[in-house]
């Protein structure tokens, strides 16, 4: 069944990427955005945009009745969750099922499993992929330092339900143990409504390696290589790049046949990301979880594969199969994003919502810039921080370091601050340059200020 | 002009979920005093606005911004042909809008009507759940914005009510 009317639930530069591709393919848009959003760019693009409720999220975009409502009324057969707000909630997925809308991501009960972390290690041990050596619940102080003398030190304690390094934390010993233990409990129980906490070995030289996927949902699964998104700052991402050069060949060659084993042991449907912490010192990989939704950092996956994710989204999500076999998918050049967000850098990244007075991005061969910014935007406060995606491309990731240098050197941005500068930092840096960081890197090096790290 | 009102309509949603007390700005010469005692007033007595008045603001101005940016807005009434002193019931939420209580009997009100503050106007339905909206405003319903069974949008004038 052809898609004819598409619904957008989301908003910000993930909104415009998708009426973008959906107006290419020939499918309208209906976009729901907040009070606060209504002379966004995505509501100027969409074929229609209707006011869901006021700025605060829990009375807009994460409010999946009025989503569903809004998709409903407006006639949609179809509707893209984006990432983050509601796209990995099951019930968002399944109450899309319930009232003959088709979805655009995987199964509810495919999100309800893999959404679990534990469910997802589950999932990873039942086809054969290996995961960092852990336990399972863990429910006392006294048996989170049973099991850290079992593991060795370091270990990492997660959330069960978690993401975005809520209820995360790392301990060195006991003491660390004794510290943390009950406020990752509680932060865990306030972010996600599930206090459950599990553990696992810290690995000390880290990278963070991803596989997009892309599935039939009857156990085809393509996958369009690997992404490397080392640097993080508290486990949120920064820049990310495609291929990932630090990895062996032969090494990501396993990493993508371990993805596309796990996801095709799911019959997953749709896109999806499967990420894995890579050992350095050991050239091994260890599951993490996976995405069940588009990633924010696709775009250097399509830069590399010149492949739509997003046409591809809608493809598979209209029923129309997965004509693609994993020989087409031809991986070349190498390309690098990096976030733009309206925070400073050098102020602890507080964040720096207002109006963005002069907006002149960079232009010019190998540039792409996915945002819906521009002059006179104002950058409200209530939402994440992000608004753009610079992404550039070149022959090698040499030239790609080049002309992400030039391109940040030419963004004329005046308004918030924004982590333009740090960005330039990093790619300046011999480490980064030498590909030689961790996931820790970033943050190990201390705070920023404009003039480099103190 | 259209950017400042954009400003003030965030700052009020900035307030509206901080839980914070009062909110004093002062931005270009444009001072604005927002409290949630609706007696409050601005220390040096040069804004005698109430939280109250404040908050019409951005309600007033928003469907004139959603004509603007929306390809196929909704049945947004003109806010041109009404008189300056009436005052709009606007819906808190999109969803489904009905007149009256269940199918087949009387709509809450009918232009002409007396009502009070606490009078229900009419019903919002978002995936069969129900609420109402009340007029929020004392005086003679004069105009209805919207036909039974429409999808309204947040903001969207649903009632004029004249408090005179």
């Amino acid at each position: 069944m052809p898609i004819k009317r598409l619904f957008v639930a989301n908003r910000g530069e993930i909104a415009v990427r998708i009426i973008r591709t959906a107006k290419a393919l020939g499918i309208e848009t209906v976009l729901g955005v907040s009070a606060a959003d209504r002379g966004s760019l995505g509501a100027e693009m969409a074929s229609r945009t209707v006011v869901l409720g006021p700025a605060p999220s829990a009375k807009s975009y994460l409010d999946v009745n009025l989503i569903v409502h809004a998709a409903k009324a407006t006639g949609c057969d179809a509707l893209h969750p984006g990432y983050g707000f509601l796209s990995e909630k099951p019930i968002l997925s399944k109450m899309c099922a319930d009232e003959g809308i088709i979805f655009v991501g995987p199964r509810p009960e495919t999100i309800e499993s893999l959404g679990d972390k534990l469910g997802g290690r589950a999932m990873a041990r039942a086809a054969n992929v290996q995961t960092v050596p852990g336990t399972d619940h863990i429910a006392t102080l006294e048996d989170a330092k049973q099991a850290a003398r079992q593991l060795g030190y370091p270990v990492v304690m997660k959330a069960s339900a978690g993401g975005g390094g809520r209820g995360m934390f790392k301990a060195e010993d006991d003491s660390a143990l004794d510290a943390s233990f009950e406020r990752a409990s509680r932060e865990a129980l306030a972010a996600f409504g599930d206090s459950r906490l599990y553990m696992e070995r810290f690995v000390t030289r880290a990278r963070h390696v991803e596989v997009q996927i892309l599935g039939d949902g009857e156990g085809k699964i393509i996958h369009f290589g690997e992404r490397d998104c080392t640097v993080q700052r508290r486990y949120q991402k920064l820049i990310e790049e495609a291929p990932a050069t630090a990895v062996p060949e032969a090494t990501r060659r396993r990493l993508h046949d371990a993805a596309v084993r796990l996801t095709s042991h799911a019959r997953y449907r749709n896109a999806g990301t499967v990420e894995f912490l890579y050992d350095v010192d050991r050239d091994d990989f260890y599951f993490i979880e996976v995405n069940s939704r588009i990633q924010v950092e696709h775009p250097v996956s399509e830069e590399t594969t010149g492949e739509d994710l997003i046409a591809w989204q809608l493809r598979v999500a209209a029923g129309e199969g997965l004509h693609l076999e994993q020989e087409q998918i031809k991986i070349t050049g190498h390309a690098i994003e990096i976030r733009v967000n309206a925070e400073d850098p050098s102020n602890d990244y507080a964040p720096s919502p207002g109006r963005i007075t002069e907006w002149t991005p960079p232009t010019g061969v190998g540039i792409r810039l996915d945002t819906h910014a521009r002059a006179g935007y104002l950058v409200p406060p209530f939402y994440d921080s992000m608004i753009g995606k610079l992404i550039v491309r070149g022959a090698d990731r040499a030239e790609a370091l080049e002309r992400m240098q030039a391109a940040i050197a030419a963004f004329r941005l005046v308004g918030p601050k924004t982590t333009l500068p740090l960005s330039a930092f990093v790619v300046a840096h011999p480490d980064f340059r030498d590909n030689r960081i961790t996931t820790r890197w970033l943050e190990d090096l201390g705070p920023f200020n404009a003039a480099g790290k103190v | 002009m259209k950017g400042k009102t954009e400003d003030i309509a965030t700052l009020v949603e900035l307030f509206r979920s901080s839980g914070w007390d009062e909110m004093h700005v002062e931005i270009d010469g444009v001072q604005m005093f927002l409290s949630t005692d609706p007696n409050a007033r601005l220390g040096d007595g040069s804004m005698p606005r109430t939280a109250a008045e404040t908050r019409a603001a951005p309600i007033a101005a928003a469907p004139a911004a959603a004509m603007a940016t929306l390809a196929v807005a909704p049945a947004a009434p003109a806010a041109v042909d009404v008189p300056a002193h009436w005052i709009a019931v606007s819906a808190p939420n999109l969803g489904t809008f009905y007149r009256a209580p269940k199918p087949g009997v009387p709509p809450f009100v009918e232009v002409g009507m007396r009502v009070e503050a606490a009078t229900d106007v009419c019903l919002l339905e978002v995936m069969k759940l129900f609420t109402t909206v009340k007029a929020g405003q004392g005086g003679t319903v004069r105009r209805v914005c919207v036909n039974d069974a429409d999808m309204v949008e947040h903001g969207q004038t649903l009632f004029y009510i004249d408090p005179s």
